[in-house]
């Protein structure tokens, strides 16, 4: 996985999935360029993260210690412009997760990295030039360069799928590389 | 998108919805004044829609309201404010107000909710409302048994139970209906305007034969003073009004239509050569409705002594025991939240990437893994069927 920007900003599903994987370090560890989160998605998501079925709240601590390792930075605006851009983004998307995270990564040139069909069509119609990941192609790079077995990568699939009830959509692109792991 | 959303706004609008959002969570203007370190009348201008907010006051406000940016900016649907037309219609103590007010917030919010996701979805709920019926200078009961019947006809329920009064009432004749946490004194919220239509609003903390009842009781409303709010609550009136009879009066003939209740009872009371309360148990659970209700019903249509219920209760019945030993499973519901009309919009809009999924979990008011759970029941409830096909025309060649 090539990524052509210095930063990656993760939404909210990003996030959710790679708490729910239970390798959020590795995963964040093998992405070729520093990681950030909005304020504005750390503060809501957190509450979600203490739901993911986990018996200590795994979670919520991976998501606390990839942050106090710097593996990822929370951003927030850091110009009048970025915060007029994520009002007006509020205004069209009605949700603060994706519009911070769509503000910030046109105004610094960021790539993002999104599950959300309105949140992909939209930061592509806002700046086409923008690289757009998803969770399927982080983990898959990531199972490449850590060389995990199929078992173990559907161990980590699963993972995502029950405690984070993520799969695919059916126009995604890794949507048949899914299926076969996970059969 | 280069223009400053803020230049075109509303801005009365906005300044109302910062000043309700400043008052829910309790803070003063000049507290608010403080957030964005400026003096207590420009936060009086801003509430008027007489100052223009800059977009990183509005962020700081919302952060410290403990509300998302997108609630204030995101277009909503009008709609005439609740709170209005309730506290026209009650006079409450500031006690009741407290308690009942954040639940008729929640419903205009759910309402507003419907109509977006109808607005963004391009499928508007289909209504089949009847006309109101006049009830004028008619004898209570009479005048209740004569629409319970009407209705039935027109909903081609015949005389038999109604199993899913929610769905019918939701989906045949277009009644938004919601199931919200209340105070146990409170039964149900009715309310109307021309562009929501009839909505209701249950307790979703009652059991299901106590919220049918009340439904029935809101949908009453709804059929014969439809333009008349109503919060129903008990111990609610020293002299009860005759449009609060007529409700009262009108559930028992809609949920237990006469000549099928007494057809079932003489078809028990032959088979057995009497009436026990096995029979009452499982002719309560036929029609949905509690034990106190039907015995009522019963002993006002004559066939059970007065007083029944209450020589039961002495006795030291045990309701939901028995219900237990009878091997009597828990009524068809659906103690949903939302509608189902509401819920499908939401998953229609998701699907096609017309909300994001947190707006999906906004809309279904939880967070974004129950959200998930809940798109992919959605889904499979659809008849099984996957996300390419649930959306198909089949009408269509």
């Amino acid at each position: 996985m090539k990524i052509r920007h210095s930063h990656v900003i993760l939404d909210a599903c990003c996030v959710l999935n790679f708490c729910a994987s239970g390798n959020f370090i590795a995963i964040l560890k093998s992405i070729p360029a520093q990681v950030t989160v909005t304020e504005v998605v750390r503060e809501k998501e957190l509450i979600t993260l203490q739901r993911l079925k986990d018996e200590e709240n795994e979670g919520v601590i991976q998501f606390e210690t990839v942050i106090t390792q710097g593996l990822l930075l929370v951003v927030d605006f850091e110009s009048e412009l970025e915060e007029e851009t994520f009002v007006n983004y509020a205004f069209e998307l009605g949700d603060d997760g994706e519009s911070a995270t769509c503000a910030i990564a046109v105004h610094r040139g960021w790539a993002i990295a999104t599950d959300d069909k309105k949140a992909v069509s939209f930061s592509q119609k806002e700046a086409p030039h923008l690289q757009v990941l998803s969770t399927l192609e982080i983990i898959k790079s990531w199972s490449e360069g850590a060389n995990l077995t199929s078992a173990e990568l559907r161990t980590v699939l699963r993972a995502v799928r029950t405690k984070g009830r993520y799969m695919p959509h059916r126009n995604h692109p890794l949507l048949s590389w899914w299926e076969n792991l996970m059969q | 998108m280069a223009t400053n959303i803020l230049d075109n706004i509303n801005l009365r609008s906005l300044g109302e919805l910062l000043q309700q959002a400043r008052k829910k969570c309790g803070m003063t203007q000049a507290d608010a004044a403080k957030v964005i370190d400026t003096a207590r009348t420009t936060i009086v201008a801003i509430e008027k829609g007489e100052r223009r907010l800059k977009p990183n006051e509005l962020i700081k406000l919302a952060r410290a309201y403990g509300r998302t940016v997108s609630d204030f900016v995101r277009p909503s649907p009008v709609v005439e404010p609740f709170q209005v037309q309730f506290r026209a219609a009650y006079q409450r103590n500031e006690q009741e107000e407290a308690r009942i007010d954040p639940i008729i917030q929640r419903l205009e919010e759910l309402c507003r909710n419907y109509l977006e996701l109808e607005k963004i979805v391009d499928a508007p709920l289909p209504r089949n409302y009847p006309q109101e019926y006049d009830v004028t200078s008619m004898p209570i009961e009479a005048a209740a048994e004569s629409i319970a019947i009407a209705e039935r006809q027109q909903l081609g329920l015949g005389d038999g139970p109604i199993p899913l009064l929610r769905d019918i009432l939701e989906q045949s004749v277009g009644i938004r209906i919601f199931y919200i946490k209340m105070p146990a004194k409170y039964s149900e919220i009715y309310s109307y305007d021309e562009q929501i239509g009839g909505c209701i609003a249950i307790n979703l903390d009652h059991y299901e034969e106590r919220r049918r009842w009340s439904m029935a009781h809101g949908y009453l409303h709804f059929l014969a003073h439809r333009r008349k709010p109503v919060v129903d609550f008990e111990g609610q009136y020293q002299r009860i009004p005759e449009s609060e009879r007529l409700a009262e009066a009108f559930p028992k003939y809609f949920l237990m239509p006469t000549s099928g209740l007494l057809r079932r009872f003489n078809d028990m009371y032959r088979t057995h050569g009497k009436f026990t309360p096995t029979n009452l148990f499982t002719l309560a659970h036929y029609y949905g409705v509690s034990i106190e209700a039907l015995i009522y019903r019963l002993e006002e249509m004559g066939l059970l002594p007065s007083g029944t219920w209450d020589r039961l209760r002495d006795r030291g019945l045990k309701v939901r025991k028995v219900q237990q030993e009878l091997g009597l499973e828990d009524i068809q519901q659906r103690p949903d939240k939302m509608p189902i009309h509401y819920q499908h919009l939401a998953i229609e809009a998701l699907d096609q990437g017309l909300i994001t999924e947190g707006r999906f979990a906004d809309f279904l008011g939880v967070d974004r893994l129950e959200a998930r759970r809940i798109a992919e029941a959605l889904r499979e409830h659809s008849s099984g069927m996957i996300e390419e096909t649930v959306h198909l025309d089949l009408r269509q060649a």
